[in-house]
């Protein structure tokens, strides 16, 4: 049951029809919990988009060998290993990154996006197509990360990778957690607006 | 059944294989990890001896490090210490729990390898004969500027709220506390994980060692004036009033994290007997070296 979508499809199917965070809704907790500022979101999304990658390739390669009744499990464990190979690297190479991002790399683990995509793509799939998906699944959740970052940190601190652009705070709680819920709607209400108006503009 | 053995089998290999992948990565990365350590290490005493980037340290400026072992042979207990000598080689000496000089035993070390736990151990275990249990301690380091002693770095770790704290501990020459980092800490965000912020650990800054000694923790609300003097990054305090206000303080005792008393005490606790054991053992250290002639850079 091969898919039948191109490699380039894929790609943008992850970032565009299919966004874990604005189509999916997947993985909610950490979109709203890390994504303050862009650099929090970049960072996050690299940590998953490599996970991602290797997880699905991981998946796809053994999908014959895996038995069917511990097919969660054994997603689990591809992933916490990818999880942990990340983590290592990124403490080895990254210290000063990692000691603001540590915490939320571990939580990876439980990311609904990747074992969700690990049961629905990789274990049908073939290693060149979960491959790709797994690139344009990775691309979106950081697209959707910095999106929010760059939202939230522009009107909560007013500034943009950490460079001052408005010169003052507009909304303080655009930082807060709770906000970060407010934005997701308000954001996925404008994607799918952008849609319609797409669709409509293409049935014209 | 034979769905149940090859779900055991896969799941052992797909374990075991997991585990290679691991192990791999963690193989290719130590070094660059333990490398980032002994930098953030050495930036955190830098920092603590009151140098930074801005203010780099003199060349005169050199630390040495000590290493305090435990020495078993039969019944009998000894406190070891390596001590790096003038002319660059190591000399471990023992004395006993009285404090009476027992041995010196020269040691064959390099100076890199001295950083390595392993490396060191087998070296002095080399020197002094294999049949003496060695225990390692803890770890001292003397710096010196132009020759003299001007402060002691003591890192140390010490019993949390649930697991171990690793701090930093700064002393100048007469054991007053220049500065406490934490280095490590598994306390709870938000209550017990305060004591990273400066409002609390800079409370120690200045405190002589007669205060240290019976320094207690309150549970009174810390004053205001204080906590902008401790935060004065943050409140933007001018550095003499900062001055005055921890002059004020100086003898005081710790106050307690809102909702993690037990942490504050800890940590109190902690930096309080690292100061007056350093304190007592300096002292037999040093009186041993002058009665036995060591020759060492500080």
């Amino acid at each position: 049951m091969a898919t039948d979508k191109t490699n380039l499809q894929l790609v943008v199917n992850g970032i565009l029809n299919e966004n874990p965070i604005f189509r999916l809704v997947l993985s909610m907790c950490p979109a709203v919990g890390i994504s303050t500022t862009v650099m929090n979101g970049f960072m996050l999304g690299i940590a998953v988009f490599f996970v991602q990658v290797c997880s699905s390739c991981t998946i796809a390669l053994f999908k014959n060998v895996i038995h069917p009744r511990i097919r969660i499990p054994t997603y689990t464990l591809t992933i916490a290993t990818w999880v942990t190979v990340i983590d290592m690297i990124l403490a080895a190479y990254l210290p000063e990154a990692y000691a603001r991002m540590g915490i939320f790399i571990k939580l990876i683990v439980a990311f609904a996006i990747i074992t969700m995509r690990l049961e629905m793509f990789a274990s049908k799939e073939s290693v060149t197509a979960s491959f790709w998906d797994g690139i344009g699944m990775g691309l979106g959740f950081m697209f959707g990360m910095m999106a929010l970052g760059f939202v939230r940190e522009l009107l909560g601190m007013g500034t943009i990778l950490g460079y001052d652009v408005l010169g003052f705070k507009p909304l303080l709680f655009f930082v807060l957690p709770l906000a970060g819920f407010f934005c997701v709607g308000l954001m996925m209400a404008f994607f799918n607006y952008i849609e319609i108006v797409y669709k409509r503009a293409r049935r014209a | 059944m034979k769905n149940i053995l090859t779900i055991i089998f896969r799941l052992t290999v797909a374990c075991l294989l997991a585990g290679l992948v691991m192990g791999i990565a963690f193989i290719a990365t130590n070094k660059a990890k333990k490398h980032n350590m002994h930098v953030h290490e050495h930036k955190v005493m830098l920092s603590l001896l009151g140098y930074s980037a801005k203010n780099p340290a003199p060349e005169s400026v050199a630390m040495h490090p000590v290493y305090r072992y435990l020495v078993g042979e039969g019944e009998e207990l000894a406190t070891g210490y390596l001590l790096p000598l003038r002319d660059g080689a190591f000399s471990f000496v023992t004395i006993d729990l009285a404090g009476a000089f027992v041995a010196q035993t020269p040691v064959a070390l390099a100076v890199e390898k001295a950083r390595e736990a392993e490396d060191r151990s087998q070296a002095i275990s080399a020197a002094i004969g294999v049949e003496k249990t060695l225990r390692y301690a803890d770890q001292t380091i003397l710096v010196t500027n132009g020759g003299k002693r001007t402060a002691y770095l003591l890192p140390g770790k010490f019993p949390g709220f649930k697991t171990f704290i690793a701090a930093m501990l700064a002393l100048d020459q007469n054991f007053t506390i220049l500065g406490v980092e934490i280095m490590e800490h598994e306390e709870d965000p938000g209550l017990g994980g305060e004591i990273v912020q400066n409002y609390f650990k800079k409370q120690f800054k200045g405190k002589p060692l007669e205060t240290v000694k019976k320094l207690e923790v309150v549970k009174t609300p810390l004053p205001e004036e204080y906590r902008q003097a401790l935060e004065a990054d943050k409140s933007g305090l001018k550095a003499e009033e900062v001055a005055r206000i921890e002059e004020q303080y100086k003898d005081g005792d710790i106050y307690a994290l809102t909702g993690a008393t037990i942490s504050s005490r800890s940590v109190t606790n902690g930096v309080k007997a690292m100061v007056k054991k350093f304190a007592y053992r300096l002292a037999i250290l040093d009186r041993v070296l002058v009665e036995q002639h060591i020759a060492t850079p500080f």
